[in-house]
């Protein structure tokens, strides 16, 4: 509002233009009543549809199922315990993933020579859907955890590599300019003027890439598993039992929502002289 | 005026660049002298080349022939023994004052330690104590360029080159930050070379100011700037700066302009 009146002379009395009545649902307490209240009619329709049958209870489960579904599994321990195994195949196939993909985006600034070199060959791979990836994945590298990370880590590394290397490629000519003027090795170049400036772009991928890692632990599950949340989806659904189905998407919905928060966190950590690069889809 | 010796002297540099197929000459057999201590402005019409010859003088960039001579001796650029300053502050945003600061000192490997405390010395001469962990982006355009005045001068370097550091300021926050550099330069006893294109700014301060021809760049005249005021406000209301300012203004043709399209066309 300030900005309004901030151009008016000194000394003449800003006229404040009526201040717009701010709806009370517009508030941070009356959003969030708007928000809970609609997901509250969305599950009193559904249920409600299933109860009077326009809705099928085979097909779409129900949400009083799904609720009695969640306090069994959640009460006998499984489902924390496929939660933890998702979780643990996702995160380290992202943190794997996304340091050797980010060291090697870097380093390929080191030679021009180099980079163009590989370019076309990572132009390929990256145009390859990794998930086609998975079934040979998994022969290689077995039914168990190494395989769900191998497959995070081929999602995860190419798009890291990728924003890296643009990253470095883009950092501020001038300010390499100023250090070779002061007499800056292309080592020192490296490390105080490409690095720093490629950590906002690089942890901006991060919020892509905690989700393609989420992607590679559940696909992996899918294809060939024992345990996780894409394990429990996918034996769940070929039984019809949508309730189950329900919890496992629901479980993962707020596993990556507590991620994207966590990564919130691990940006202001990171990189304090800069405003978030978060995209909230809500800018008030 | 005795006359210091040569620090600098610049011996008939060429440099060319291609653009669009075509071979641009921007600097075709430039040569001049930098004296010890001296405060050099240089000025010409826009585009004439004046930051390629820093470029050159820094090692940024290569002349195409022509040498450089430093206190005597042949050199291929001044790598490392300059300070660099340009429009844009060029400070590095994810370093703090204090950081940014400890830049040119943390290239030359000087011990952490004593380097910290050489730039809080120096940060506190110029006003800027309480500072030390701002990041640049919450300092005012005038606070930035002083940090990256701080920065160039901690380094000692031998020649300091300002590529038209004040430029991007407000008239009121130039005035004074010529004033905070003149007296830093006296105080330090530098050598400044200065590339603007405020004619204004070029008499307030310097002893010298050359003046370039348009592309290619040639050295057109050399006056002695012989105002004995120490501060650039001073030095503005001096009886002679107003004879000096049309006399420059006269040579790079700015009255003539009007009669004369095609000097606007290029």
């Amino acid at each position: 509002m300030s900005v309004i009146t901030a151009g008016k002379p000194a000394g003449v009395e800003p006229q404040r233009p009526a201040r717009r009545k701010r709806s009370p649902f517009n508030t941070a307490i009356g959003r969030a009543l708007l928000q809970a209240g609609a997901v509250a009619a969305l599950l009193l329709i559904w249920q409600v549809g299933v109860r009077i049958g326009w809705i099928s209870d085979f097909l779409f489960g129900a949400p009083a199922g799904i609720y009695t579904t969640f306090v069994r599994m959640a009460a006998s321990g499984e489902l924390l315990s496929d939660t933890f195994t998702t979780l643990f195949e996702a995160i380290l196939g992202f943190v794997i993933g996304t340091i050797f993909g980010s060291i090697a985006g870097l380093v390929l600034w080191y030679s021009i020579f180099v980079a163009r070199l590989v370019e076309p060959f990572i132009v390929a791979i990256n145009s390859v859907p990794k998930i086609a990836l998975a079934p040979i994945i998994i022969l290689w590298f077995g039914t168990g955890l190494v395989s769900k990370v191998a497959l995070a880590v081929s999602l995860t590394a190419i798009v890291a590599l990728i924003a890296a290397y643009q990253a470095a490629k883009d950092a501020d000519t001038d300010l390499q300019a100023l250090l070779i003027s002061m007499g800056a090795t292309k080592h020192q170049i490296f490390y105080k003027a490409v690095v720093p400036s490629t950590i906002p772009p690089i942890i901006a991928t991060f919020r892509i890439n905690i989700g393609f890692g989420l992607v590679g632990a559940v696909v992996g599950e899918f294809i060939s598993s024992q345990h996780g949340l894409g394990h429990l989806i996918y034996t769940a659904s070929s039984f019809y039992d949508l309730n189950t189905v329900w919890v496992g998407l629901f479980v993962l919905m707020l596993v990556g929502f507590a991620l994207y928060y966590v990564i919130d966190m691990v940006e202001r950590l990171l990189i304090p002289w800069k405003v978030s690069t978060a995209t909230h889809l809500v800018q008030v | 005026m005795a006359l210091a010796p040569v620090q600098l002297s610049l011996r008939s540099i060429h440099k060319s660049f291609a653009a669009k197929g075509a071979e641009v000459r921007v600097l075709d057999g430039l040569s001049f002298d930098i004296h010890e201590q001296d405060f050099v402005s240089i000025i010409g019409p826009s585009g004439c080349g004046k930051s390629t010859i820093f470029n050159i003088i820094a090692g940024l960039i290569e002349a195409d022939s022509g040498s450089l001579g430093y206190r005597g001796e042949d050199v291929a650029s001044l790598r490392g023994r300059v300070g660099y300053m340009m429009q844009k502050d060029l400070l590095f945003p994810w370093r703090t004052v204090l950081g940014n600061v400890l830049l040119g000192l943390e290239m030359r490997g000087i011990a952490h330690r004593t380097a910290v405390e050489r730039a809080r010395e120096h940060l506190h001469a110029f006003g800027l104590s309480g500072f030390e962990n701002a990041y640049p982006k919450t300092l005012s355009g005038g606070m930035r360029q002083r940090v990256a005045l701080i920065r160039t001068l901690i380094m000692d370097p031998g020649i300091l080159l300002l590529d038209e550091p004040f430029s991007a300021l407000d008239y009121q926050t130039r005035l004074y930050l010529e004033g905070v550099l003149k007296q830093a330069v006296e105080k330090f006893h530098k050598t400044v070379v200065l590339v603007t294109h405020d004619i204004d700014e070029a008499v307030a301060l310097s002893r010298r100011v050359v003046v370039l021809s348009g592309r290619p760049a040639r050295v057109k005249a050399v006056h002695d700037i012989e105002i004995a005021e120490h501060s650039p406000i001073a030095a503005r209301s001096d009886r002679r700066f107003a004879g000096y300012f049309r006399t420059l203004c006269g040579e790079l043709d700015i009255q003539t302009a009007a009669q004369q399209p095609e000097a606007l066309a290029s």
